[in-house]
């Protein structure tokens, strides 16, 4: 939920709004150079330490125990000024809920429990591949001591950060995929350096080669798709608040600035032409927290079509922010383009988010298919 | 059926029938060995992206994230090397004088595999095309011999246009708007030359230029009327280069800030001043918005050009992916949607294509390649050794009648229509090709999926790299409401553009 209404929420709100201001917003510029500059690594221990990594987690296994308002909220504050951080959120959640899904919930505790650190804590996920779109490169075969997995997984986000990863592969003889928890410090996983991407500098992917790789299996075999389905179903809402926090910061930054700047003698906001950009920008970013608390409400009373609200409000909310933030960079004119100010980043971050979850044409096809079968 | 004189009446009904189609007009006036030239410099900038730019592109655009202060002299020499900086420079001036509206056919092959690098090259003949809409011979035969030699002795020498100040983007490009703008690059007149004070920022190319053509104002509170262009070369007293800008894309081409602090610029190196037309029958203000009408409907069609590329190159990284992956068990490329989509993506190519031919038709008509392309013009350039230009030209070049007469054909030459057809349709290329290139790097992005961002695999640079097609050279609002100026208020007496 966007607009926050209960008490309990409220200071979720508080908290992770304030914590995003103070300690992302100064460094978004020297976080974003990663893999080329340091790792924001004290960022990450202050955020494990307000729990924000156990937020979806059930009490009962050390969580929060909240649901995807909750999430949604955080990842809104967050992304508005910094989305690297609400990525790593976003997709050691996904991989929590995925095994919540897979009925792992005692391999999950035993992880959450244990931790001692926030990287023992993380789970990495390649959260950009729907594996029933591109299909898993890494293959396991069942041995009498337990699965081992050869072959490839291609973006593996938190790769190179987090104790555990969290894989598609195919069973042999088996149809479909299933999940499979392996550790990547694994003598036969070897791991290619921080893939440099377009946005989401700080939230880092890796490639993982596997040889042998040891894997415990995540929920029946061949199941990984209906698994990976009802995590997006619950999920997509919290997609879409990322976003949201990203058109949100865009806008801000565009009409501070618009405000601020002349030509042709007054400020730029005087232009009526400027003055509908900054329009179309608002109104987008009021529908888009419309209705991510509509949906966010529905996706957790489970209200009857509530994993169809949570899936249109990704698909939609996604796409308008690459085009906010498209014209966030256009209202500042030349600075827009330039690292000095955030709307760049905010560009590259819009478009990155876009793909997560999977390929944004193959999420559309996906939602009528759900709607109409 | 209907006469002349009806004939004449309904074809100046809007859209008048001149500015709706230049291509037509144009077409039979065009000398035949012009095509087999184009197809000549579209296989050279083929040649050039397989041995240079796609080897290269990546790395170049990946070292610059890792230290975003590195120049990229080893390019810009290549470049040097291979002649591209001389090309379109006329023979008269030293150079391979290839016919002007080839530059854009080349600017998108290049583009389609790296906008920076198409940058680091077009960019150069912004400035060059500057010098000449001054049309001071002297000058553009002076600097553009140096161009010609620093290729020679591989020593390359670029020329920028600085035009926009830190308080002043939008306002420098128009008059109408200039009065009301945070001027502040002054020419102070003094005695044999200009004192120059002030700064410009954003100049591509700054960094590894040698001559900039400053436009700067001998008094700022009137600058549409004293508005003056300065070749400053590096080294000049009072001049030097300030910041490089950290930027989204276009990595590989610096944008710089050139610093002048009481820097004196001697009149031999005055381009153009209200002086120096007097005689014209414009006033120095129609001039200046003339002389940058000249320039931007030259360059915005090659912003059309680098568009074009930009959605190019991302229709060809979606097209490339589609035929390789595997979608839900089938290749994409297979999947009904995406042959559409593929389809929408190489329409968008194709019209932003359309945009800059047509404009450059307008140009070869009405603006500034209209005498190179006049047939005898033409073939006595193409066909005349470059011996007879270097040693009976440049003493020519010298003497002023040569500058008199060429402003008097261009300046005085062009009517108010003629200008505004050739700077609306530019404009048109400008933003209508550059909102479908951006549009065809979002489409690549989407389809791609979590390939699409990764940097190893070129799509996302694409997007990066052509966010700034819509905000140089005019940001795309201004240059549709130069569009409307130009193509639809000259016939609304009632409408007034800036001035809401
Ligand atoms: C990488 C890069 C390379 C460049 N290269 C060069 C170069 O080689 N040489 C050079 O001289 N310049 C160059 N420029 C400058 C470029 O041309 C300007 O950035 C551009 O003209 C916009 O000016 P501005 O940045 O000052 O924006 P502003 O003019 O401040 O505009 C800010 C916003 O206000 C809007 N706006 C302004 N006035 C109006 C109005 N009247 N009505 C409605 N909206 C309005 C603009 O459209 C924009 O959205 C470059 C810029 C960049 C980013």
């Amino acid at each position: 939920m966007i607009t926050p209404t209960d008490k309990e929420l409220k200071l979720i709100d508080k908290a992770s709004a304030e914590f995003a201001k103070k300690e992302l917003a100064p460094k978004r510029a020297e976080n974003d150079q990663f893999p080329f500059g340091p790792f924001f690594e004290p960022v990450l221990g202050k955020a494990f330490a307000l729990d924000f990594f156990h937020t979806v987690l059930p009490e009962s296994i050390g969580g929060m125990g909240q649901g995807i308002c909750a999430l949604s909220v955080i990842l809104r504050n967050l992304c508005r000024e910094d989305s690297s951080l609400g990525g790593i959120v976003f997709t050691n959640a996904a991989a929590q809920i995925l095994m919540l899904a897979a009925e792992a919930g005692d391999t999950l505790s035993e992880i959450t429990g244990k931790a001692g650190s926030v990287r023992d804590f993380l789970i990495a996920f390649p959260v950009f591949n729907n594996p029933s779109e591109i299909a898993p490169a890494a293959v396991a075969k069942k041995r009498s001591d337990g699965y081992k997995i050869d072959g490839r997984v291609d973006y593996v986000v938190l790769g190179g950060l987090a104790a555990h990863a969290l894989i598609p592969a195919r069973i042999e003889g088996v149809d479909g995929f299933s999940f499979f928890l392996i550790d990547p410090a694994d003598s036969g996983a070897s791991v290619s350096p921080p893939i440099h991407s377009l946005g989401l500098n700080a939230c880092p992917a890796v490639d993982l080669a596997l040889s042998a790789v040891r894997g415990t299996l995540v929920g029946a075999p061949g199941q990984g798709a209906a698994i990976f389905d009802t995590m997006t179903d619950r999920l997509s809402v919290a997609e879409a608040a990322m976003s949201a926090g990203v058109m949100k910061g865009s806008f801000q930054e565009a009409l501070e600035y618009a405000k601020a700047r002349q030509q042709g003698g007054r400020e730029i906001i005087g232009w009526s032409g400027l003055r509908m950009i900054l329009a179309n920008m608002a109104v987008h970013l009021k529908n888009a927290e419309m209705i991510i608390t509509r949906a966010g409400q529905a996706v957790d009373a489970e209200e009857s079509g509530w994993q169809a609200c949570s899936r249109a409000a990704a698909i939609h909310v996604q796409a308008v922010a690459c085009d906010v933030t498209t014209d966030g960079i256009q209202v500042l004119g030349g600075v827009g383009y330039m690292k000095d100010f955030g709307q760049e980043k905010r560009y590259r971050d819009a478009k990155h988010l876009q793909a997560l979850l999977g390929m944004a044409p193959m999420k559309k096809l996906r939602f009528i298919e759900k709607i109409t079968t | 059926m209907i006469s002349r004189k009806e004939t004449k009446a309904y074809a100046n009904q809007p859209p008048r029938f001149d500015d709706m189609i230049c291509s037509l007009p144009a077409a039979p006036k065009i000398p035949k060995a012009m095509v087999k030239e184009t197809r000549k410099v579209v296989a050279l900038a083929r040649k050039f992206n397989q041995e240079v730019v796609r080897p290269r592109a990546l790395e170049l655009d990946r070292r610059m994230h890792e230290d975003p202060d590195y120049l990229p002299w080893d390019m810009v020499e290549t470049i040097n090397d291979w002649g591209l900086y001389t090309l379109w420079i006329p023979k008269v001036f030293g150079g391979k004088g290839y016919n002007m509206p080839s530059m854009c056919y080349f600017i998108e092959e290049i583009a389609s595999a790296c906008l920076s690098i198409a940058n680091l090259i077009g960019v150069h003949y912004l400035g060059v095309c500057t010098l000449t809409s001054t049309w001071n011979m002297r000058l553009i035969n002076h600097i553009c011999r140096e161009v010609t030699l620093g290729e020679k002795n591989h020593t390359p020498c670029l020329i920028t246009l600085a035009i926009t100040e830190p308080g002043a983007g939008t306002d420098v490009e128009e008059t109408d708007l200039i009065g009301k703008g945070n001027i502040t690059c002054h020419a102070e007149k003094v005695a044999g030359g200009y004192r120059l004070n002030g700064s410009k920022i954003f100049i591509s190319n700054g960094h590894v230029s040698t001559w900039h053509m400053v436009v700067a104002y001998s008094d700022l509170k009137k600058p549409a009327d004293t508005t003056v262009v300065l070749a400053v070369k590096n080294g000049t007293p009072g001049f030097s280069f300030g910041r490089k800008e950290h930027k989204l894309g276009q990595k590989a081409c610096p944008a710089s800030e050139l610093i002048f602090r009481d820097c004196f610029v001697p009149d031999e190196f005055v381009c153009l001043d209200p002086s120096q037309v007097t005689a014209s029958q414009r006033p120095p203000r129609e001039i200046a918005m003339q002389m940058i009408d000249y320039v931007v409907s030259a360059t915005r069609a090659g912003v059309g050009a680098f568009a074009t590329g930009a959605a190019r190159g991302a229709f060809e990284a979606a097209l490339n992916f589609a035929s390789t992956t595997v979608v839900a068990g089938k290749p994409l490329i297979n999947h009904e949607w995406a042959q559409c989509r593929l389809a929408e993506m190489y329409k968008n190519v194709t019209l932003s294509r359309l945009t800059y031919v047509e404009t450059n038709y307008a140009n070869g008509l009405h603006g500034a390649f209209r005498e190179l392309q006049k047939k005898p013009m033409y073939y006595y350039y193409k066909f005349m050794p470059a011996k007879f230009f270097d040693k009976i030209m440049p003493p020519l070049m010298n003497k002023p009648f040569m500058t008199r007469l060429s402003r008097k054909v261009q300046m005085d030459g062009q009517t108010d229509d003629e200008m505004h057809r050739t700077s609306g349709w530019a404009s048109l290329s400008k933003f209508g090709a550059t909102d479908l290139g951006v549009k065809n790097c979002q489409m690549a992005l989407e389809m791609m999926g979590q390939n699409g961002l990764r940097h190893d695999r070129g799509a996302e640079k694409i997007l990066r790299d052509a966010k700034l097609l819509q905000i140089y050279e005019g940001t795309n609002q201004l240059n549709r409401l130069n569009l409307f100026k130009c193509l639809i208020a000259v016939d609304c007496p009632q409408a007034t553009v800036f001035d809401e």
